[in-house]
């Protein structure tokens, strides 16, 4: 299929690309970028793109796909629609399938199932065998078929020296290692963040320092075995943030990621009692949202992920207590952080293309994305100013568990494109 | 002002209820009581069909709310049901939703998970009332004790109360303060550091680290219920300990015998309470689950009103 976007502002800060162009892409290659007009073919579907964006394809390294092992809640082929669908051209799935993304055969399995797919499929490797927190996983073995990343994701690595000699393993292959940090031994059992809301809820809380201790415990850990590459997955508190931008002052190769809701959602929600505001971690106090912007716009934070975890409205549908935790994201994603950083100019486009293509793919060490002549369109497509409204109808996952749903959103995501296939946003 | 409707139609936590609706429940628990004859009931819920729909054990509050419903005519029906429905497949909200179907307006809902009288209250068209949710609240207790104190005291306003032991855990506790804040009492909490909220100054209560201090300085002293597994998850090192340090036993009364004693129930004796305490006529325990009735048919015959308003309302509405 051929496709023109008239007079669109294609961004790239790559290549200092930020310029008005007639983009026109014929069978997913870029025929033309230029400003001059494009003599277009009748099979060719040409859009008044005056308000959109083209940036290079936007990458989510933090999504949960549940195949194998829970596909009543999304597989791959819905959670690849739910990117595109979202703006997305890549994803980086989280080993928490069942059987655990901890060996060759499930990493095969999937890839088997997302090849040629618009959206790119890459895969986190567990940490520890079954992600229980005993014993290494076959790390170098992972990365050779494809683990760009290892985390126990869902799951924190709780024993300091299983830890330690993680670190020191990965520094064969300089792998990028991950945590999910949270003290389960503090944590267990929470409902939401431990503030005055949860006091008055009756609540089990989550206090932020469960989070710090083990970021600042995986941080010395990671200096001490060679100054490993380490990323944090979905910052929530102040602390947390504290402790990176300190670290990255002292050049430790540590990076961090966070979610939309942990910065456009308090806690002071959680009145309702409403299971799609339950999550892990948990949504915090608003001098948390406070410090996330702030390290956002500094940026301490490398990129915007958004923990994509669908549950099926029977699971959601529960007593609060016994609601799992996670609610889907990458449909909203654009909407969420556009409306909050964007909206009011806290961050450039260029910021916001960084967050969310850029960094996430330099982090993974996946290829840079080029907007030229004769390459193959890795796109996103999307209209910054664009205000709508969250339908859950329209969404693409399998699952609706979202606390979005009926909000007004600026910013939308419009076309993904990329391995020759275009996929027009239904949102 | 009207006298026989509450601001909500509903009782979810006692934030529902303003100093208005806390004097017109007890203006009509008096009277209640005062009235009551046994054999002689009162018709303020005819024609309502009010469910008792009890997730977690409960003697005491389902009796209560049981006879208090009978008392005012209602249809009432009952079922226990242990917490998690989900072991045999079934939702909570499925339950209720069949629940509903057989017609019930008012549903009396206790549940050893917070927040489930709001989940339901949004997915009926009925009242539901909150008769003990998980940690977070259990308003008609608060009801009570603050009818209590006003019936043994004369008044509420001002009066010194410390509530002592497991506040963290305790739904009691939660209705206690916020009622006793609207009606503009002093409210103080006392307990072993792991057994507090994690930020009390947000409830507008003052902490007294010493259990002699704490009697020392109320007039009223709340004790509850520990539970046993405060020891087992290993929040308390000891019953014993626990004991020593904040169980209210004969030596508080001898020095200060007029002090004014409440316990929710049922009470673990040689824990939170030494038996002898019994002695003493300041201790509120068996009038507390007397007023319980009470309380409970005014809530329920105000509720029952307050529904019947807004229908009319709606009624007119169509009217028009």
């Amino acid at each position: 299929m051929n496709i023109l976007f008239n007079n669109i502002l294609a961004i790239n800060p790559i290549q200092n690309l930020n310029e008005r162009i007639n983009l026109h892409i014929i069978d997913g290659v870029i025929n033309n970028c230029s400003s001059d007009s494009v003599i277009t073919h009748q099979d060719t579907q040409i859009i008044d793109a005056s308000d959109f964006v083209a940036a290079p394809g936007f990458f989510d390294m933090h999504v949960h796909f549940r195949e194998p092992g829970y596909e009543y809640k999304e597989d791959i082929h819905t959670g690849c629609l739910a990117a595109a669908n979202g703006g997305f051209t890549g994803v980086l799935v989280m080993p928490n399938t069942m059987p655990a993304i901890d060996n060759a055969p499930v990493i095969g399995y999937i890839q088997g199932k997302a090849k040629d797919n618009l959206v790119d499929v890459h895969v986190s490797g567990a940490l520890s065998q079954n992600r229980d927190g005993k014993a290494m996983s076959p790390m170098l073995e992972l990365a050779d078929c494809g683990a760009l990343m290892f985390t126990d994701d869902g799951s924190c690595v709780s024993n300091s020296e299983l830890m330690r000699r993680i670190f020191r393993y990965a520094s064969s292959k300089d792998l990028l290692i991950s945590q999910h940090c949270e003290d389960h031994g503090i944590t267990h059992g929470f409902a939401m963040n431990e503030s005055p809301v949860s006091d008055i809820l009756g609540l089990k809380g989550y206090p932020a320092l469960a989070e710090e201790l083990i970021l600042y415990r995986d941080i010395i850990l990671a200096a001490d075995a060679g100054n490993r590459r380490y990323h944090a997955s979905h910052l929530s508190t102040k602390g947390t943030i504290e402790i990176i931008r300190d670290a990255k002052r002292k050049g430790l190769r540590v990076t961090c990621e966070v979610t939309p809701h942990h910065f456009s959602l308090n806690d002071n929600l959680l009145t309702s009692y409403d299971t799609n505001l339950k999550m892990n971690p948990p949504l915090r106090r608003q001098v948390d949202i406070d410090a996330i912007i702030e390290a956002i716009i500094d940026g301490t934070v490398d990129c915007i992920a958004s923990d994509h975890a669908p549950h099926s409205i029977h699971e959601k549908e529960v007593e609060f207590d016994n609601a799992p935790y996670g609610i889907i994201g990458l449909e909203t994603e654009i909407g969420v952080t556009s409306s909050i950083l964007l909206s009011n100019k806290s961050i450039s486009l260029n910021r916001f293309i960084e967050l969310l293509s850029i960094n996430p793919r330099k982090l993974l060490g996946l290829p840079d994305i080029f907007i030229k002549n004769d390459n193959i369109a890795n796109l996103t497509i999307f209209s910054p100013n664009e205000e709508w409204v969250v339908d859950k109808r329209k969404f693409k996952s399998k699952s609706t568990n979202s606390p979005y749903i009926g909000k007004t959103l600026k910013g939308k995501p419009k076309f993904a494109i990329n391995n020759k296939k275009i996929f027009e946003s239904t949102l | 002002m009207d006298k026989v409707t509450l601001s909500k139609p509903y009782l979810l936590d006692s934030s529902d209820l303003t100093k208005e609706d806390l004097y017109k429940i007890f203006h009509r628990a008096d009277f209640f009581m005062q009235n009551f004859k046994v054999g002689n009931k009162f018709d303020d819920l005819k024609g309502f069909i009010v469910a008792l729909a009890f997730f977690e054990d409960s003697t005491r509050t389902k009796l209560s709310f049981e006879l208090a419903a009978k008392s005012l005519s209602a249809e009432i029906f009952s079922f226990q049901a242990k917490s998690s429905s989900l072991s045999k497949g079934e939702s909570i909200l499925d339950t209720f939703k069949t629940i509903e179907a057989m017609g019930v307006n008012i549903y009396v809902v206790r549940h050893g998970s917070s927040g489930i009288p709001l989940f339901l209250q949004n997915n009926t068209d009925g009242s539901v009332i909150n008769a003990g949710d998980g940690k977070h609240e259990h308003p008609t207790q608060g009801l009570l004790d603050a009818f209590t104190i006003i019936r043994k005291l004369g008044r509420i306003e001002g009066m010194k109360i410390c509530i002592v032991g497991d506040i963290l855990h305790s739904r009691v506790a939660r209705s206690n303060i916020q009622i006793l804040n609207t009606l503009g009492a002093e409210v103080a909490l006392c307990a072993p550091g792991t057994l507090l909220p994690f930020y009390p100054k947000e409830w507008n209560v003052k902490i007294i680290d010493n259990l002699d201090d704490a009697i020392e300085w109320a007039e009223v002293v709340m004790a509850l219920r520990l539970q046993r597994e405060r020891m087992e998850s290993g929040l308390l090192p000891t019953m014993r300990e626990f004991s020593n340090y904040y169980g209210i036993n004969i030596e508080h009364f001898r020095r200060k015998p007029d002090l004014v004693l409440m316990h929710p129930g049922p009470v673990n004796y040689g824990l939170e309470l030494d038996y002898l305490v019994n002695e003493y006529s300041n201790v509120m325990i068996q009038t507390q689950v007397t007023h319980g009735v009470f309380v409970r048919m005014a809530l329920l015959s105000l509720i029952g009103k307050t529904m019947n308003k807004e229908k009319n309302a709606f009624a007119n509405l169509f009217d028009m």
